[in-house]
């Protein structure tokens, strides 16, 4: 009896210890805070899949420690818990750094096709200011129209980039060098046509 | 010796241990899960991956995610686990019942691309189609100007549409074909606002007045007078109420509009008068008839427009119309004045003097060029 008796608070203060188990709060934050760093980094667009994964393991982690939080005190264990969350930290961590190469590299396809538009609407135009004043109008009015229409829509290039929508911005900016090759060979065959004969002298009409 | 899922209690008797270890051997260990589900399941993520699940889809692919995520992390827990082959194994149901769902959410989001990418593809299809009937007619009525910069922006919205097609990106296509189709749109509305004139009958009526008073002078006062119908682009020389000739003529590289201000390529409509005759040497031109533009009639209405805002400030109403012929057939386009080819010029100068009336119309009639363009593009807009 003597020894039970010596033995009895020890018994209790192990018991007490192993009741207190608590789920590991700050890990369970920190993976969190990086499964939002990763959304916020643009892990959603970019690597989709990835980002669903890891809000996946975000996900089997909160089931985990319900689960054992729905558990009798004595008999809750948070390690694999603790497990998931590292896990899931070092994943997000993983998933950002891989967004972040992803958009960088848009942005980057984004801003060349944008630079190269830019320099294919200003041969467009400098074409366009080479053309005489003087009578074959009806084609060069044209083609003048569509070089400033060209030139107005790099600018909705520049706000989707300014959006951060890369890859809209640099579908539009292909488009745009596109059309403006294509609007530069029309009014090279024009100058070709009109270069035969002498500009007029302008006159009011 | 790999441990078991579970603790079983077993009888102390060496009898029943032999024979319960007898029977494992006989019957074989089964591991946590056979690795051909574990793979199927796999499988069954790169086919979403590669189907964009998670851009196309993002609740199915989020539950599958989270689903698989879960059971891979049970899997790899579980690993070193064996179990009796008789004991239930709810992980390996688990898996089963992802990869059924999985292979069905697959079998539907491939089946939704195929419907989208015939979507989009038939929708391009239909706004390149129609873009290329909106071209065609205003090619063929000169009107190319009065669009604008939409022509362009259209233009620019079926490429971005055609990019996303190719890309495999068909909602994206998709949208951009629709705001191709609406830009295309209001190029028909701009169309009819800007030329709908044509195809007014009182308007018409109008010039029909006009060229039937302009005939009816000449009859009177046995002179010669002429009549332009832009619609037709036609000049027809009339002496003493009859008709004598009849030429093709080219109008202003935005002639097809009525003229409203200097610089803006229009020509004008209304009752003129010849004021000069320029010959060889005198222009240009070949041979040219100045006309009395701006009349009375086109001040009052530059006045007006220009109060009413409709009109820029800086702009003067311009001059020098004339009927001239060509400086030279590679440039055989004018700024707003009515040009023959000279032969006709020619024939043309010696037949009327200072004073003959000129009078410029739209239409003659009411099915001119203009108005069958709009009215076709009217019966193809509906059917869209």
């Amino acid at each position: 009896m003597r020894i039970h008796s010596a033995l009895l608070p020890v018994l209790c203060t192990l018991a007490l210890l192993a009741g207190c188990a608590q789920p590991p709060t700050d890990q369970i934050n920190a993976a969190e805070q990086a499964v939002k760093e990763a959304q916020q980094s643009g892990a959603a667009t970019y690597v989709a899949n990835d980002y669903a994964k890891i809000e996946g393991l975000l996900g089997a982690l909160k089931k985990e420690v319900a689960d054992q939080d729905a558990k009798f005190a004595l008999l809750r264990d948070y390690g694999k818990a603790e497990q998931l969350a590292a896990s899931a930290k070092a994943e997000a961590e993983r998933v950002k750094t891989e967004a972040v190469k992803k958009m960088e590299e848009a942005k980057d396809g984004a801003l060349q096709a944008h630079r190269v538009a830019q320099e294919a609407v200003k041969s467009t135009l400098e074409l366009v200011a080479k053309a005489p004043t003087g009578k074959d109008r009806a084609a060069l009015e044209s083609i003048k129209t569509d070089a400033e229409a060209l030139k107005a829509s790099l600018n909705d290039v520049q706000m989707m980039i300014d959006k951060a929508d890369y890859l809209a911005a640099q579908t539009k900016a292909k488009a745009i060098h596109e059309k403006s090759q294509a609007v530069s060979h029309e009014i090279e065959a024009a100058l070709a046509k009109i270069g035969k004969g002498k500009p007029a002298a302008a006159k009011r009409k | 010796m790999l441990p078991i899922h579970r603790q079983r209690p077993i009888s102390g008797l060496t009898f029943w241990a032999g024979a319960l270890a007898l029977a494992g051997t006989l019957t074989g260990c089964a591991e946590a899960v056979p690795q051909d589900v574990i793979e199927a399941v796999e499988s069954i993520d790169r086919d979403l991956m590669q189907l964009r699940a998670a851009e196309i889809a993002p609740n199915d692919y989020s539950s599958f995610a989270h689903q698989w995520v879960t059971l891979r992390t049970r899997v790899e827990a579980e690993a070193d686990l064996i179990r009796w082959p008789w004991e239930p194994n709810d992980l390996e149901l688990a898996l089963r019942h992802l990869r059924d769902e999985g292979s069905r959410t697959v079998a539907k989001l491939a089946e939704q691309q195929a419907t989208l990418r015939r979507a989009a593809e038939h929708r391009l299809a239909h706004v390149e189609e129609r873009a290329k009937l909106i071209t065609a007619h205003v090619s063929a009525i000169d009107s190319r100007l009065v669009l604008g910069a939409k022509p362009v922006e259209t233009d620019l919205l079926m490429k971005q549409a055609r990019a996303f097609y190719g890309q495999g990106r068909y909602e994206q296509s998709l949208e951009a074909s629709d705001r191709a189709a609406r830009n295309l749109a209001v190029q028909a509305t701009l169309l009819n606002r800007e030329l709908g004139r044509y195809a007014s009958r009182d308007r018409i009526i109008q010039w029909q007045q006009m060229a039937q008073d302009t005939v009816e002078w000449s009859r009177t006062h046995h002179a010669p007078a002429i009549v332009v119908s832009k619609a037709d682009r036609t000049l027809t020389l009339y002496k003493n109420g009859r008709q004598v000739l009849s030429y093709p003529v080219r109008l202003g590289f935005n002639g097809i509009r009525e003229k409203r201000y200097q610089g803006d390529g229009a020509t004008p409509e209304g009752r003129y008068r010849i004021t000069g005759k320029r010959g060889q040497g005198q222009t240009q031109y070949y041979r040219a008839l100045v006309l009395d533009y701006p009349n009375q009639e086109d001040r009052r209405r530059f006045v007006h427009e220009r109060k009413t805002g409709h009109i820029p400030a800086l702009r003067g109403i311009g001059g020098q119309i004339e009927i001239h012929g060509v400086e030279n057939e590679l440039m055989a386009q004018t700024l707003g004045c009515v040009m023959l080819d000279n032969p006709h010029m020619a024939h043309l100068f010696e037949r009327v003097d200072k004073g003959t009336p000129v009078t410029i119309v739209g239409a003659l009639h009411e099915q001119n060029s203009v108005a069958l363009a709009l009215a076709h593009l009217a019966v193809r807009g509906d059917e869209t």
